[in-house]
């Protein structure tokens, strides 16, 4: 498959895709700006212990002299209550905040997809028994069901990202499965069935990476909301526990202090927002170029 | 570009959203202070308002309450008698006087007349009997206060006898801040069971129940048949609510829409004091922070692994940085202040070479172990110094994993039947019931078939033995009592099932129109809202 690829009559089919692709990217200016934000975030998440300037304050190690101390130039995002650099913190919770949005996401992906194309690939009472499950889910809200989950389960990291993919899962499940019906019906799904594919080939083979694309668009949008989420479990004291620097986490401590110390609830803050816009638009941006429909050029 | 214009449309849209719902909650907020406002002025009733973080009553039913309900029902209930720890005097209330025998044994209260009760009937010997048997029976909350108890006798309409197993200070028992509520028979006794824990009440206090929510919020009002009498500057409502948001707490005593509040964090304590408006008061508390350890579980059930931790411990930075400065280290179980404090005991000193060296001994050269710790989410003072803590254990190579848990669920882990599923260091305070070194003592240290609060799970038979003297001890001779409380002490700190960490200070901030209040350790928390007064 991939020798082919790069054979010259295919190549220039791929090329013109991804150049295309990338022409719409860099074509609107908003999906331009989240992109790259998007990439110095992976940036900061990969490289947060070499460049954070107080590596030990990410681990909780205390420094309480110098608590809550406005920006400056030795912490330039201030301190908080025990000393730590916010700074660092910040940069530190992008790699707790990816990472555990990436895996939710991931882990609801890995449920929602072979649930959602076997339901609609099959039909019938699996597709019934599928969907009405999906239902159950689905008539919780999903931060509220996440809260639950996230309280029977108890309070960590771990446990608030299992909670966030159980209750993520049936919206992917319903997107591929409607994908799934109209695919049924295509021209190259009946003649696989026609000369005898298995029916779990012509699902994983044949409807699932057609159904792909909404996929990667409501995935790259949900990143935002799974990070909000998951903000929002530690805030309640359901995720993350101190000392992490998760951003959640953060803000829910600064309320006590955020009288007096402004910096401590502002930074982490602002660092959800910025991110969970990122995704939002890039999400937006993504969409456009995978819908043809939208496309505009 | 058709995407842009929906971006734009979009964010347009946020931003909209966002004013309008904070326009709306700006003024959701200033409906409702001045709807507060108003009855304030409109209306020539004084109120006071008392905002804290905790709910403001778990159970109505004074017998059973154990818990944050100690502020209302004090003030709807009266004991016979209340204790001032600092003076170490008591002031009569609903008993009048009391004597008790040569050895001990038995004691008498004769009872105040033309006491009413919130239903109208009058206070008797025969109601006191009834309200101290009630919670006997029920066998609830605080009631184990009252097991020295052998029979109670009305001896006459005003006079009650109480017989005891052994000697006990019965003074300070019957002015206990839980459990010693007196209550009517008749109200009681007329309705269905459940009753009081329905929201009702049948107290003598000078302020009756007006209506609550449960979980949020009190609202008292005057009993105009109250012993006391009106006479003079009382308020004629209170009302106490739980806020728990600090921030908003502390606006809100800023503005005088709350009169007192208290648990604020340091900070803003520090900010409040240069407020012209207000006075932040301290004072000596009998409230002590501990972290009790698993003493069944490896490693912790090795003294030296224990003493190592006790010695690892940042006691400076916690009383400096968790607590502002608000609390002294602690000496031993019992409070400064109260009686039976060891101020000779042996305190641990923060010695990280000391610790390394007994760890050594203890078999753990380099650490290397995991530990679980517990406190109560929410709780500040408790969430920095475990995590000041965690700072120094890292630096042993040990690690201690911090967790955060609403109380029912740390609770409950404790009592976990499987004990490697207990955690292995649990956050604790401890404030009296009954103002008596036995109360922390007994409570936490001496050995339980069944694990109430003893969540060292630490079993010493001559601990046992010392305090229980101790206790009968403290019916007949307090400074021999003293004595046997702290020898007790010596083998606590010795065997070190606990890191004794800090003694806190009560901090209340008030409104300076506030006059009256005065702290009593001994009712933790508690404001009698009778005795205080508004004077601008």
């Amino acid at each position: 498959m991939f020798g082919k690829m790069f054979s010259p009559e295919v190549l220039k089919p791929q090329i013109r895709e991804l150049k295309l692709s990338i022409y719409l990217l860099n074509k609107n200016k908003l999906t331009r700006l989240s992109m790259i934000t998007v990439i110095l975030l992976i940036a900061f998440a990969i490289l947060a212990p070499f460049i954070a300037p107080y590596p030990s304050h990410i681990y909780g190690i205390a420094n309480p002299q110098d608590k809550l101390l406005p920006p400056s130039a030795k912490y330039i995002f201030g301190t908080d209550e025990l000393g730590r650099d916010v700074f660092s913190r910040v940069l530190y919770g992008t790699r707790i905040s990816l990472q555990t949005a990436i895996l939710a996401v991931g882990l609801a992906l890995l449920i929602g997809i072979p649930l959602g194309a076997i339901a609609g690939a099959t039909g019938g009472y699996v597709d019934e028994i599928i969907m009405r499950i999906t239902d159950i889910f689905l008539s919780f809200p999903p931060l509220l069901l996440a809260i639950a989950i996230a309280a029977f389960l108890g309070p960590n990291l771990q446990n608030a990202m299992l909670a966030i993919a159980i209750s993520w899962w049936p919206w992917y499940t319903r997107l591929v499965r409607g994908q799934a019906v109209s695919i049924r019906e295509r021209q190259f799904v009946k003649a696989a069935k026609a000369i005898g594919t298995p029916h779990f080939k012509i699902v994983f083979g044949h409807i699932v990476p057609n159904c792909i694309a909404p996929v990667i668009v409501q995935a790259s949008m949900d990143l935002g909301g799974v990070i909000l989420t998951a903000a929002s479990l530690s805030f309640l004291g359901l995720g993350a526990q101190p000392p992490t620097p998760e951003w959640g986490l953060m803000v829910s401590t600064s309320r006590n202090y955020f009288l007096n110390a402004w910096w401590y609830s502002f930074f982490p803050g602002i660092a959800i927002f910025i991110t969970v816009l990122a995704f939002n638009l890039l999400g937006d941006g993504l969409r456009e170029i995978m819908d043809p429909k939208t496309r505009k050029y | 570009m058709r995407n842009l214009i929906i971006s734009k449309k979009f964010v347009f849209l946020i931003t909209v959203l966002l004013v309008i719902s904070i326009t709306l909650a700006g003024c959701g907020g200033q409906n409702n202070s001045n709807a507060s406002g108003q009855k304030q002025s409109n209306v020539p009733v004084q109120i006071v308002f008392y905002a804290q973080n905790s709910t403001p009553i778990t159970d109505f039913d004074p017998s059973v309450e154990f818990s944050n309900g100690v502020v209302t029902l004090n003030n709807i209930y009266e004991t016979l008698l209340r204790y001032d720890p600092l003076e170490k005097k008591f002031t009569p209330v609903l008993a009048t006087d009391y004597n008790k025998s040569e050895d001990g044994l038995t004691w008498t209260f004769h009872i105040r007349k033309g006491v009413k009760f919130h239903d109208g009937t009058d206070l008797n010997a025969e109601a006191v009997k009834f309200s101290i048997e009630r919670t006997i029976n029920l066998g609830k909350g605080a009631s184990f206060i009252w097991e020295p108890v052998k029979e109670i006798n009305v001896k006459d309409e005003y006079t009650v006898e109480f017989k005891l197993k052994y000697p006990a200070p019965m003074d300070l028992i019957a002015s206990s801040a839980y459990a010693a509520f007196i209550m009517s028979p008749t109200a009681v006794k007329s309705n269905p069971e459940g009753w009081l824990t329905q929201g009702h009440e049948a107290g003598t206090g000078p302020y009756k129940l007006e209506s609550f929510q449960m979980g949020q919020e009190v609202v008292l009002t005057k009993f105009d048949d109250y012993w006391g009498g009106w006479d003079g500057k009382h308020f004629d409502k209170a009302i106490i609510k739980k806020i728990p948001e600090t921030a908003t707490r502390r606006q809100m005593v800023e503005k005088g829409e709350v009169d007192i509040t208290r648990d604020l964090p340091y900070e803003d304590v520090e900010a409040l004091k240069n407020n012209q408006n207000l006075v932040v008061e301290t004072g000596p508390s009998f409230e002590n922070l501990l972290m009790l350890f698993n003493t069944d579980k490896k490693p912790l059930d090795n003294k030296l692994v224990r003493q190592a931790l006790s010695y690892a411990f940042p006691y400076d930075d916690v009383v400096k940085y968790a607590m502002g400065g608000y609390a002294t280290q602690a000496r031993g179980a019992v409070p400064y202040g109260l009686w039976g404090h060891g101020e000779n005991l042996f305190q641990y000193k923060y010695d990280l070479e000391k610790a390394k060296e007994l760890l050594k001994q203890a078999g753990y050269p380099n650490g290397g172990f995991k530990l679980l710790l517990t406190y109560t989410a929410g709780d500040e003072a408790e969430k920095k110094t475990a995590e000041l803590y965690k700072s120094e254990l890292s630096k042993l190579n040990i690690e201690l994993e911090i967790r955060a848990m609403p109380w029912e669920s740390q609770w409950e882990m404790a009592k976990d039947k499987d004990p490697d599923k207990r955690q292995d260091i649990f956050a604790f305070y401890w404030w009296p019931d009954i103002a008596s070194p036995y109360s922390y003592l007994y409570n936490m240290f001496h050995s339980q078939d069944d694990i109430l609060f003893n969540l060292a799970y630490w079993e010493n038979v001559e601990f046992d033995n010392l305090v229980d003297e101790g206790s009968r001890q403290s019916g007949i001779d307090m400074t021999k009592a003293e004595e046997l409380f702290i020898k007790a002490q010596e083998i606590l700190t010795e065997e070190a099932p606990a890191i004794f960490v800090y003694d806190k200070q009560y901090i209340k901030i008030f409104n300076k129109s506030l006059k009256g209040y005065k702290d009593n350790p001994a009712y933790p928390n508690v404001v009698f809202f009778y005795e205080t007064y508004r004077e601008k």
